[in-house]
């Protein structure tokens, strides 16, 4: 009703280039403190977003403006923001570029389960996690939600898609005699899968009667390190970001296709793909935000950048004219398995307090959690301290797991491999 | 002029008050949060310019509060007709009462919690502005924009982008429960100037702020922070790594403020004490810094980002001393968490928006200033950094961990600048260690509201903080 008021303001306005996206989302949320609900949540939001698009005199510049069409609005309110917009839009000058023309996405295998459904397998999946005296929950949040998209432009785009998001928070305390310690795990996926999210939410638990018995970081300075977890997947995401369109045209990513990423790439040599459909991701849309296809493509293959991707704007800057934006995405695995890895001592990093990995300057940096240092005769948990380096000086000699690994929409190596890495320790 | 309180909330709050009344009836409790709140988001750099009403706090809905046999349970919702009230109460009583089925076959065991108690208040807030968001001259700040850009980009042959950010947003919240009719509008604005450099393969950039609780008259005052966002910048592709170690460091007042809000602003957020996740729950009353560190947290220590009335459960704002001469003295408190732990709600109560349940959060953390002088501080140090520009921070409330990303250092020898500079720096240590190293405070202090903040990884809110330059001691890599 709202997007039909919408149209028939833009029609009479005279405005023939715009966007409408409408998202529906059902949510419920359930928070536990231990074993007990703290509270429950329900959440029914319908938000309508429109943007506008104005060329200038001579159609070589086009600017976009954008504004949620508020619920509540009647059509004289809907005129008003809409005129705002057509007027706002005509101050801000990009290169003209065209919105994305319809082009019908291929079908994909669906997870049909509903909200309710979701939300009940993660209450199970709690009352299913051992926990004991020495290791339990300290508390959980669950969210699942149910999102419907409707897509429209006025090239004609006019698509309808649903996906199921669900996410869990926790919190693990282990303890012994003499001090308790926390880590904290969010994992998202598309519907609650418990057997995956149980195995990680024990071998969590044993993370943390690990980090019991944690030494204090020593001063390794430059060190190999073994990246798992979040800090994989930031890694694994940072190689995503360089082939971002707007990261290429802004040139701040100075990766060119056809040509291999780093200088001299003595490691592992990375193959990166967007996928359209990953099993198990809370991530599987049809069409990006903007109403184009998704599809597999190859971004980089045996360490060559193949593809760029991107928001059409960016993406028709650089001549990538059928790109989309990225939900999901693979990397091959390498040539590491857990016995070559132990070739020569090395830093194990599982948990860190904030992990990044910069897309623009490709530092990276994180305090130490928990990590094992493996120094050649023992296995040894440590905690405290930082690791740190840069992507760009370190990349060449990175190597990667055979065996993968999903986090949520990668579909990445179990473990990614720096040589001389800055490690801080702790020690005095 | 007076930010004027959103005429829609005005419209619909007799039908608020009848959907209260409805609910009341099945609930022991009841409560509903609305905004209305218009953002104008601008932002030109070298190569893309935008516009938009979108900011974190841009938005129009709902959240209501009930509780029934000791469960709080809440249902946030953005379509409201106030001509069918008794259909939106249908709609809340059916899927919480679906949630609580479903609960109810899974064994559930309930966290019980006393119903909120609360005293009749009407209350109407509106504060002081130059401008709104929603009728400010967007051609001037846009024309404004684009120069400091151009002008930005002329300075340094080594700039590829320069990016001008603007945000401002007009905040309406009405909080009404049986017994309370509050209501409140301010607006707050921040601006930013992001210049990217590169040399060599190698990019850096450099980052100035400015925010205030005013309209978007705010921007004009980003000029004055042109140059040395450039100069920074530049220098910083000349940056070293830093050498791994323990160092005497001075902490400029946005890196204070850092410390302040990553150090005992998250680990004194008493929803954590519910859980028994931060360590401060046991050191109330002990010492846990220098004689020389006091430290505020509230809407009211400072007029920026995060300065409210009343925050997002109907709580008046407060000015809480969390630290006084190094001893911790409480903590703040949302509703809830107050009532299981006995104690008063200290205004703390927010929400990322609507859509979101309200948890402890933090408004303005700041740490008082002292007696030195900057000069003096740098010349006692014989070896040691001085640390300026925040990237981001981590708390670990559990174990008194601290994670700071500082954008650079200025190496200092012999109590004096060499010019020498490393980038980025990670520090990392113990809270009490680093407090209790605390040895000058300088005699003025710095507040900086650009910053976000998030509970763990999520649930993001704005907020502020500062203090004056710090001389302590940390481990830097």
């Amino acid at each position: 009703m709202m997007i039909e008021t919408v149209k028939t303001v833009l029609k009479e306005l005279n405005c023939d280039t715009w966007q409408i996206s409408d998202l529906k989302t059902e949510g419920w949320e359930f928070y536990f403190i231990k074993n007990r609900l703290d509270q429950n949540r329900v959440r029914n939001t319908d938000h309508i977003t429109l943007t506008v698009f104005m060329k200038n005199a001579d159609g070589t510049q086009i600017g976009s403006a954008s504004a949620e069409i508020r619920q509540g609005s009647i059509a004289d309110e809907i005129r008003d923001t809409v005129k705002t917009l057509m007027e706002r839009a005509q101050l801000i000058q990009n290169p003209v570029y065209s919105l994305h023309s319809p082009k019908k996405a291929e079908e994909t295998e669906k997870d049909e389960a509903d909200v309710r459904t979701a939300a009940e397998a993660y209450l199970h999946l709690l009352k299913d996690i051992h926990q004991t005296a020495e290791a339990d929950l300290n508390s959980t949040e669950i969210f699942v939600e149910k999102n419907t998209e409707h897509l429209l432009n006025s090239n004609g785009i006019d698509v309808t898609q649903t996906w199921l998001s669900s996410m869990i928070e926790t919190v693990i305390n282990a303890r012994n005699e003499k001090h308790e310690i926390e880590l904290l795990r969010q994992m998202r996926s598309g519907t609650c899968n418990e057997e995956e999210l149980k195995k990680q939410i024990e071998d969590t638990m044993q993370y943390g009667l690990d980090r019991l018995k944690a030494q204090k970081t020593p001063n390794l300075n430059r060190f190999p390190v073994v990246f798992r977890g979040e800090s994989a997947k930031a890694i694994a995401g940072w190689f995503v970001e360089r082939t971002d369109a707007a990261m290429i045209y802004r040139k701040m990513s100075s990766w060119k296709k056809d040509a291999a990423y780093a200088e001299n790439i003595s490691g592992d040599r990375l193959t990166l793909k967007a996928l359209k459909n990953l099993s198990g991701s809370a991530d599987n849309r049809m069409y990006d935000a903007e109403g184009a296809a998704m599809k597999d493509l190859t971004l980089i293959e045996n360490g060559i950048v193949k593809n760029f991707w991107g928001s059409r704007m960016f993406a028709s800057y650089i001549g990538e004219n059928d790109s989309f934006i990225v939900s999901n995405y693979e990397i091959d695995g390498g040539s590491e398995s857990e016995e070559s890895i132990q070739k020569e001592p090395y830093l194990e990093a599982v948990d860190f307090s904030d992990f990044q990995a910069d897309s623009l300057t490709g530092d990276f940096f994180g305090e130490i959690r928990l990590a094992y240092y493996h120094d050649g005769r023992n296995v040894i948990p440590v905690s405290g301290g930082s690791v740190s380096g840069n992507l760009n000086d370190l990349m060449g000699e990175m190597t990667m797991s055979a065996q993968r690994q999903r986090m949520n929409n990668a579909l990445i190596p179990s473990f990614f491999r720096l040589k001389d890495v800055t490690v801080t320790g702790s020690e005095g | 002029m007076k930010a004027p309180f959103s005429p829609y909330l005005n419209e619909i709050s007799d039908g608020i008050r009848s959907l209260i009344g409805c609910l009341s009836k099945d609930y022991e409790y009841v409560s509903i949060h609305a905004a209305d709140s218009f953002g104008l988001n601008i932002r030109i750099s070298t190569h893309a310019k935008s516009v938009s009403d979108r900011t974190l706090t841009s938005e129009r809905g709902f959240a209501v509060r009930v509780m029934k046999d000791g469960l709080y349970s809440e249902y946030s919702f953005n379509q409201f007709d106030p001509g069918h009230v008794e259909e939106t109460y249908r709609q809340i009583k059916e899927a919480l009462d679906a949630q609580l089925f479903m609960l109810k076959q899974c064994g559930t065991e309930i966290f019980e919690t006393p119903a909120i108690p609360e005293e009749e208040t009407v209350f109407s807030g509106e504060k002081e502005t130059e401008q709104l968001p929603e009728t400010a001259d967007t051609q001037s700040i846009i024309s404004f924009f684009k120069e400091l850009c151009e002008k930005g980009m002329a300075m340094s042959e080594h700039l590829i982008d320069c990016t001008i950010t603007g945000q401002s947003t007009h905040i309406s919240k009405l909080f009404m429960s049986t017994k309370k009719d509050l209501r409140q509008s301010y607006v707050y604005s921040e601006a930013t100037i992001i210049p990217v450099a590169s040399k060599d393969g190698r990019n850096t950039y450099a980052y100035e702020g400015v925010s205030g609780l005013c309209g978007p008259e705010l921007f004009k005052k980003l000029e004055e922070h042109l140059p040395a966002a450039v100069k920074t910048a530049e220098e910083m592709l000349g940056a070293e790594r830093m050498e791994p170690g323990e160092y005497e460091i001075i902490t400029s007042p946005e890196v204070s403020g850092l410390i302040a809000h990553e150090a005992f602003g998250h680990g004194v957020e008493m929803d954590m004490f519910v859980k028994n996740r931060a360590l401060g729950k046991e050191y109330i009353g002990k010492r846990v810094g220098s004689d020389l560190v006091t430290m505020h947290e509230g809407a009211l220590c400072a007029d920026n980002t995060s300065s409210y009335f009343f925050d997002d459960e109907g709580v008046m704002a407060g000015d809480v001393t969390e630290i006084n001469h190094g001893i911790l003295e409480t903590g703040i408190c949302d509703t809830l968490s107050a009532l299981r732990l006995g104690t008063k709600p200290t205004g703390n109560g927010k929400r990322q928006n609507f859509e979101h349940k309200a948890y402890t959060r933090m408004t303005n953390t700041l740490f008082d200033s002292g007696n030195d002088r900057l000069e003096d501080m740098i010349a006692s140090v014989s070896y040691g950094w001085l640390l300026e520009g925040m990237e981001s921070g981590m708390e670990d409330p559990k174990h008194w961990g601290i994670q700071c990303i500082i954008s650079c250092g200025r190496e200092i020898k012999d109590g004096k600048l060499t010019g020498r500079i490393a980038a980025p720096i990670i520090m990392t240590g113990y809270v009490p260690d680093l407090l209790s190293n605390i040895s000058m405070v300088s005699n003025d202090r710095g507040v900086f509201g650009n910053g976000y903040c998030g509970k763990g990884y999520k649930e993001f809110v704005k907020t502020a903080d500062g203090g004056p330059y710090l001389k302590t001691k940390a481990r830097l890599g």
